[in-house]
């Protein structure tokens, strides 16, 4: 877990680094800290996985990714952990998780696809089935964003 | 974007330098001075190519819960409802989607208490009550990086 320094640096790399020469000193330099101790936090934050990723985010429709699609799938639960390895193994699925179904929501897998089109994710799609042998899924496109952002924790 | 700027934006996206002078290393990766870098990842922010430099942090090992919500909207409460939604923090991504569950929201806090708590407001603020919380019960796969 982290301590108040982490929780006080994560609160500066939660937003936008400085673009000047020496980002961490600027931010060492706001926490009264060294910019040793700055860096090596951070390295240690990577190291532990607190920090998944360290760098740029993009606005992916403007970087040319236009189509993004979640795909979710009936698998049976003794398949899950086999199929969901698969599914995760393509390359255009960024994200895949197992969540349990609800009421009348039935399905149990969720990938979320990028392309450049709809067409590229169906066949996308399609592939995945094919290759799972899982035929029961629901391709549901983002229609319109409503909001994305980084989560502010500290 | 001309190939410098997609050198660039493939250089950063991960594994940006935790170095002193990170933008000198980025710079000498490519055989670009460091001042060029910053100026030419100013202008990707400027025109709306680079959402933001900074980290992506693991909910979960900071000590946070997160989970995947959808709600069936009927179409004249869908703006409303989006706005009551988005007003909480630790929503993080809202979409609309063509399904009967046509808002699908992500939902981080402190605990899953809070964000029962939350969903229960907003059913209660918006009249809206399906919805539905679905967090995950295992991670396969992440990816937040993409080849420009």
């Amino acid at each position: 877990m982290p301590d108040e320094l982490d929780k006080k640096i994560i609160g500066f790399f939660q937003k936008d680094i400085p673009l000047e020469p020496m980002p961490y000193k600027i931010v060492a330099d706001q926490l009264g800290v060294s910019e040793d101790e700055v860096l090596s936090r951070i390295r240690e934050m990577i190291t532990s996985g607190v920090i998944r990723r360290l760098g740029a985010t993009l606005f992916h429709q403007e970087a040319g990714l236009k189509a993004n699609a979640m795909v979710a799938w009936l698998i049976p639960e003794e398949e899950i952990d086999e199929i969901g390895n698969i599914m995760a193994g393509f390359r255009e699925v960024t994200h895949c998780y197992h969540r349990r179904p609800q009421r009348d929501w039935r399905y149990n897998l969720f990938t979320m696809i990028h392309g450049d089109t709809r067409e590229e994710c169906n066949e996308m799609a399609r592939k995945m089935s094919e290759r799972t042998g899982m035929k029961d899924y629901s391709i549901l496109f983002s229609e319109k964003e409503f909001k994305k952002s980084s989560m502010e924790y500290y | 974007m001309d190939p410098t700027d997609k050198n660039i934006l493939n250089e950063i996206q991960s594994g940006f330098p935790v170095t002193s002078r990170p933008f000198l290393e980025i710079g000498n990766r490519l055989g670009l001075s460091e001042d060029e870098v910053i100026v030419r990842i100013r202008r990707l922010k400027e025109d709306g190519i680079i959402r933001r430099i900074g980290g992506n942090f693991n909910s979960k090992k900071l000590g946070f819960t997160s989970t995947l919500c959808a709600a069936k909207v009927p179409e004249e409460k869908i703006v409303g409802f989006v706005e009551v939604v988005n007003g909480y923090i630790g929503v993080t991504h809202n979409y609309l989607r063509k399904n009967a569950y046509n808002i699908w929201f992500t939902f981080i806090a402190p605990d899953i208490a809070s964000i029962e708590a939350a969903l229960k407001e907003i059913a209660l603020k918006t009249g809206v009550n399906d919805i539905l919380n679905l967090p995950a019960e295992k991670m396969y796969k992440i990816k937040v990086d993409f080849e420009v």
